[in-house]
């Protein structure tokens, strides 16, 4: 048995919202996907396949009007407020180069999320993950030598991000495999310990903290070498780097492999429901273990993004923020990629615009972190009227009273209720 | 020897307090079947209204008040979301613990001056028990908030055992709450309640954070704090004095990143940072496999019939 544990469909669905209709993305889904309790008519069926949007939408009115109240607390009139936030997201190529960085990595964490989330996990270590990815490409970065060229260093150095993010999501994903401690527990308990791990190795000089001259210098990394800087994209007076295409890249891949794949399918066997994959003679434990660790590597990536990019550097607050905002991204998008999309541009529009907000009027950046956690409660809250669910969990372990299964299922609710 | 033991036992104690009250609250919502991930929010909360109440009152004693009304209200989110509309409740809590980080450190802009005094509680030594050598004075030099709080730990420990009326019916709550539904037991009621015990001891862990240690409040103060009580739950295989065993080791753990320095060990501060992190870890790994939580914790109760 084990801790608070969400078992796979219990966490995963309440907030995937209703698979089906409402998200494109999710014909790859195997039928048995739209069960539901009773007969409904024809209309009441297209209303709940309504609101899956709707809510969302009503979600983040709502979060907008509390914010507005929010600046105007601060001191800033609802135009003040709404032509500092408009100046930040759109206002030069600047900004909107600047949005679409923060778009892209927040994109790179939710569709790792969307990922592990297919097989019934729910990543919350993002931003350990991206920690660990930073600290791994900044130890490649720093020390390339100079004369590597960047068609070489800059694949090394995200390779090294990958691989730092899925070894760290990888100690939470064998717990949860062979102990069967829940994921989430883990996951968030990583994430204080990633960043301590950041934060050890820009203190240390025998880590990765640059050479202490004088007792000014920052405790960072030394700058990476000019080979293992993203490139620009080269849009004119925009920082907007490659990160963009990367993440594009990655989400294209992500939901290829989920929709038509057999990997995908098995994916989604198992998130759905543990015991009948297992019945199915699925390799269950290897599919949750690697679907959490790629949901790591892909954190790891952003974390080598985030490095490098300007100003090539390792810093304390690197990681701080992206995580839960990309957890934000996976959960909102509801298994649909083209969502996340969307979903990671809005909000990358929406943390630039914040930042400007403070610059420019004065109300504190936190403003945006309180209207992504109000969108998710009004979300998270509201699952019930969303999602369409059966009465109660069945019994699906096989009738074998002889017989121990073969692989005990430790998370509870659904072969114990 | 003896007054580096003392001062690392002192620190121990003050910082095992927070994380004892909130865990016995949170032992409480999670014994009734509710997992509350926003321990560390109500805590969060609590520690910033207690202060914002102590400095515009003058009062600590209005702080105490703030701080614990505080932690109602995000109890009073949580279980509307957990319990009537049962919605998710790992997400809920980790968002519940967002805002709270958001609201407080957009609050603290607002309302509070850096440099002003927050009216705390003073120590308050007991006579001859504090002289205990070693001990005493991590055991008997504490704020009358803390006495207090300590003795609301015992207090609730013992109306919530399982020799009271009260006491059953969380377990048979949380256990089977459809058995509990039909032998007459309020499940919904029994379980709202318990997540306000959880934000109640929450924000009065938070207020004894800020106005019994601190004296100020920091954005994100408790820093994993609120976790770590979750974790101590977990750990203390949902038994009160586990549970306290537990809290008093993630103390130690988070004392030792204040002593050590002091006494001139020379180890590196981030590794002292997540120790009770890396702690709490093995405790969730070593611990879960031969304990049993209780069978409906983190799952929604309706009652047959409705959902359809």
């Amino acid at each position: 048995m084990t801790a608070p544990t969400s078992a796979p469909g219990a966490a995963a669905d309440v907030v995937a919202g209703s698979p089906g209709r409402d998200a494109p993305a999710d014909t790859g889904r195997p039928p048995g996907a739209q069960r539901s309790g009773a007969p409904t008519t024809a209309w009441r069926d297209r209303l709940l396949d309504a609101r899956p949007v709707l809510v969302p939408v009503a979600a983040v009115l709502g979060a907008l009007g509390v914010s507005t109240g929010l600046a105007a607390l601060a001191g800033a009139t609802p135009v003040e407020a709404a032509t500092a936030l408009w100046e930040g997201m759109v206002g030069t190529p600047y900004a909107i180069g600047s949005s679409l960085n923060v778009a892209a990595v927040l994109l790179l964490v939710a569709t790792g999320f969307l990922v592990a989330h297919r097989a019934g996990l729910v990543n919350v270590g993002g931003e350990g993950q991206i920690a660990v990815g930073a600290v791994a490409a900044t130890a490649v970065g720093t020390t390339l030598p100079p004369a590597v060229p960047a068609a070489v260093a800059l694949p090394l150095l995200l390779l090294a991000a990958a691989f730092g993010g899925a070894a760290w999501a990888s100690i939470a994903a064998w717990l949860a495999v062979r102990r069967g401690v829940s994921e989430v527990i883990t996951t968030l308990l990583l994430n204080f310990v990633g960043v301590a791990v950041l934060v050890l190795s820009i203190h240390e000089e025998a880590l990765l903290r640059q050479p202490v001259t004088s007792s000014e210098t920052l405790p960072q990394s030394s700058p990476l070498v000019d080979s293992a800087h993203l490139p620009l994209l080269g849009l004119p007076d925009s920082p907007a780097t490659t990160a963009v295409v990367l993440a594009l890249a990655g989400a294209v891949a992500g939901s290829l492999v989920l929709r038509r794949t057999a990997t995908g399918v098995r994916l989604a066997a198992v998130g759905m429901s543990r015991p009948a994959a297992l019945r199915l003679g699925l390799p269950v434990d290897r599919l949750r273990f690697s679907a959490l660790t790629t949901a790591g590597a892909a954190s790891g990536v952003a974390g080598g993004v985030l490095v490098a990019s300007v100003p090539y550097v390792l810093d304390e607050g690197l990681a701080s923020g992206y995580g839960f905002s990309g957890l934000v991204v996976g959960l909102l998008a509801r298994g649909s990629f083209t969502a996340a999309v969307g979903i990671a541009t809005a909000l990358g529009f929406l943390v630039s615009g914040g930042i400007n907000l403070q610059l420019a009027a004065g109300v504190p950046a936190s403003i945006t972190q309180i209207a992504e956690s109000l969108i998710i409660l009004g979300v998270a809250g509201t699952a019930i009227w969303t999602v369409r669910r059966t009465a109660r969990p069945t019994r699906t372990r096989p009738w074998r009273p002889w017989r121990r299964p073969a692989t005990p299922d430790r998370t509870g609710t659904e072969a114990t209720s | 020897m003896i007054p580096t033991l003392t001062d690392l036992l002192v620190a121990s104690v003050a910082l095992a307090v927070p994380v004892l009250v909130a865990a016995s609250g949170e032992l409480v919502g999670e014994r009734a079947g509710v997992l509350t991930m926003s321990v560390e929010g109500m805590m969060l909360t609590g520690a910033f209204a207690s202060v914002v109440g102590a400095t515009a009152s003058g009062s600590a004693f209005y702080g105490v008040l703030c701080g614990a009304v505080a932690g109602l209200l995000v109890g009073v989110l949580q279980a509307v979301l957990s319990v009537l509309l049962r919605a998710d409740q790992i997400v809920t809590g980790l968002a519940a613990n967002a805002l709270a980080l958001a609201g407080t450190t957009f609050g603290a802009r607002l309302l509070l001056d850096r440099g002003t005094t927050v009216p705390g509680f003073a120590r308050i030594e007991i006579p001859l028990l504090a002289d205990i050598p070693v001990l005493g004075p991590a055991l008997f030099r504490q704020t009358g908030l803390a006495y207090a709080l300590v003795a609301a730990v015992v207090l609730l420990a013992i109306v919530t055992s399982r020799r009271t009326g009260w006491g059953i019916a969380v377990d048979a709550v949380g256990q089977d709450a459809a058995s509990a539904d039909r032998s007459g037991v309020p499940v919904l009621r029994v379980r709202f309640t318990a997540v306000l015990v959880v934000g109640l001891l929450s924000g009065l862990a938070g207020t004894q954070l800020a106005l019994s240690e601190v004296h100020t409040f920091t954005d994100n103060m408790t820093a994993g704090t609120g976790y770590l009580a979750v974790v101590a739950v977990i750990a203390g295989s949902w038994r009160p004095v586990g549970v306290a065993v537990a809290a008093v080791v993630f103390g130690l753990a988070q004392a030792l990143q204040f002593t050590l320095p002091a006494l001139g060990v020379d180890v590196p501060f981030a590794l002292l940072v997540m120790l009770p992190y890396v702690l709490a870890l093995l405790a969730v790994a070593g611990f879960v496999s031969h304990s049993r939580p209780p069978a409906g914790l983190n799952t929604a109760f309706v009652r047959q019939g409705r959902l359809a």
